[in-house]
């Protein structure tokens, strides 16, 4: 394979393939991968590769906690335990010196404030967070119009995503790219659909590519399409909250539909810059519920409440559960 | 799900069953880590545990700024180091042949297992730590103080001759070509 005729490297694929790609590389490659049989045929190479090697499986003796750890751990927590016990004493004799000290750092405290108070009062951006505000609005657009397909694609397995209809944004709002025969609809939202506190909800370089099943491209789709709207158009938070809550009242925006749900399974999105493309997950929407209902969040359950819409304008409770594989079949690191 | 740094947190607070459960969590990873490297299931029980009791006496001292899981395997490499150079010291290091022994072993594991031995140290070691502990690129860098290049591109060299390696192999032994290749019902890496 030569590097003039591929616009990426040998390596960069393989690095796709292990999702270590940043999303804009990923999202070339994946692109890239859809065009050329020879690319596609190393990839099956290297999850050959991969497959080969699951064989080696080492069978662990089913054994609980041996008598030696669990001598130690309790030897280790009794130790804990009795440390916590003198530590009100030796509280009390530092008291009396932590005032001092309180005092001090009180002085030290305002001091700093104020310096800071002074040094930023003439700047207007938030300073908590690396995304302020709204970048220009190119740059949350795709360059590439199929890379845009393509990762919204791989949000699900391509007997899905293959007839699904696929949305793409354009300087208008979202647009559609490809008709779909199934009901469903792939596309990839962009930061704004993060709860509206989110430090992250201006960050360009977020692109999630998700496939709504029907229910969901109904009742949940809507909530994007507006939100994009409402950002395109320039409104404030507070603008764009009132407006949703507004939506919701007067059955504008409609109520999650029994079964709605969507498929983010793609090793090329960018969540956001901590998880980057996190695991494999469904998520599933419903009116408000209460997690419980769901074991959602406890110990050893696999499922946790998305906070995607928790505290926010919308109506709607989101749970996501992860899953094993990618939406290529290829197993996925475990949570 | 409690997340895993959490359970260590709580750990670190005084709770036993928040070290249960990351025990529980991460026994048979551990287990397989020593497994697979060692090819001797009594060590690596042992070493699996001397990395819960090295996470006991440790437990103060830990900060949630790396994952547990690498955290873990940063302790369980350390640990296989010094068996490794025990075993160089040793006899044992005759017993434990290069070539893996036919202790009952599915024929395909052993095809696997030879042609790991065939790579590098080095290389067969990210290899491992991607495929079965399936750590990120940077986690391995960290893990074994490499650039992060250099572990893209001596996995990327590993792969391929892994790759021509097995394609070598099932020319001569069709059989084992067979079952190749299949999906496998589960993956088991960290988890």
């Amino acid at each position: 394979m030569s590097t003039n005729r591929h616009p990426i490297e040998q390596e960069e694929l393989m690095a796709y393939l292990d999702g270590e790609l940043p999303p804009h590389q990923a999202a070339e490659a994946l692109s890239h991968l859809e065009l050329c049989p020879e690319c596609r045929t190393l990839a099956a190479d290297f999850r050959g590769v991969s497959q080969e090697l699951l064989a080696w499986e080492v069978e662990s003796p089913e054994v609980g906690i041996p008598l030696e750890i669990n001598a130690a751990l309790g030897e280790h927590l009794q130790k804990q335990e009795a440390a916590k016990v003198s530590s009100p004493r030796l509280e009390n004799r530092v008291m009396t010196s932590r005032w001092v000290w309180a005092g001090a750092l009180a002085i030290v405290c305002v001091a700093v404030l104020l310096k800071l108070t002074l040094t930023s009062r003439n700047r207007n951006e938030d300073r908590s967070t690396a995304y302020p505000s709204m970048a220009s609005i190119e740059q949350y657009l795709m360059p590439d119009r199929n890379a845009e397909i393509a990762l919204a694609r791989s949000a699900s397995p391509e007997a899905i995503s293959s007839d699904a209809k696929i949305l793409i944004l354009g300087w208008r709002g979202y647009e559609t790219a490809i008709e779909g025969k199934n009901g469903f609809v792939c596309m990839v939202e962009r930061s704004w659909m993060s709860p509206f506190n989110s430090a992250e909800f201006w960050n360009p370089k977020v692109h999630v590519p998700l496939c709504f099943n029907p229910a969901a491209a109904r009742s949940i789709l809507p909530l994007t399409i507006k939100r994009t709207e409402m950002v395109l158009a320039g409104l404030s938070k507070a603008q764009m909250i009132d407006s949703i809550k507004a939506g919701f009242d007067n059955k504008e925006l409609p109520a999650p539909e029994l079964g709605a749900m969507c498929y983010m399974m793609s090793r090329a999105g960018h969540l956001n810059d901590t998880v980057g493309h996190y695991v494999p997950h469904l998520m599933f929407y419903f009116p408000l519920t209460d997690k419980s209902s769901w074991g959602a969040d406890l110990r050893d359950s696999p499922v946790t409440l998305n906070p995607q819409f928790r505290d926010g304008p919308e109506p709607i409770t989101e749970f996501v559960i992860p899953v094993g594989k990618w939406s290529d079949g290829t197993a996925a690191p475990v949570m | 799900m409690i997340s895993d740094e959490a359970l260590m947190l709580e750990f670190q607070g005084g709770s036993r069953a928040a070290f249960e459960e990351l025990f529980a969590r991460y026994r048979k990873p551990l287990y397989g880590f020593f497994g697979r490297r060692l090819n001797n299931r009594e060590r690596a029980e042992d070493l699996a545990q001397e990395t819960f009791l090295a996470v006991i006496r440790a437990a103060s001292r830990y900060e949630p700024r790396a994952l547990v899981r690498t955290y873990l395997l940063g302790i369980a490499l350390k640990l296989l180091a010094a068996e490794r150079r025990k075993l160089l010291t040793s006899s044992t290091l005759k017993q434990s042949a290069r070539e893996p022994q036919a202790d009952g072993t599915p024929e395909r594991v052993l095809w696997v297992r030879q042609a790991m031995e065939k790579l590098d140290a080095p290389e067969r070691e990210i290899l491992m730590l991607r495929e079965y502990e399936q750590l990120s690129y940077s986690d391995i860098a960290e893990l074994l103080r490499i650039p992060l290049n250099t572990v893209r591109s001596r996995l990327f060299r590993s792969r391929l001759a892994l790759k021509s390696y097995l394609e070598s192999e099932a020319k001569t032994n069709p059989a084992l070509r067979a079952g190749a290749g299949q999906p496998h019902p589960e993956r088991r890496g960290m988890q």
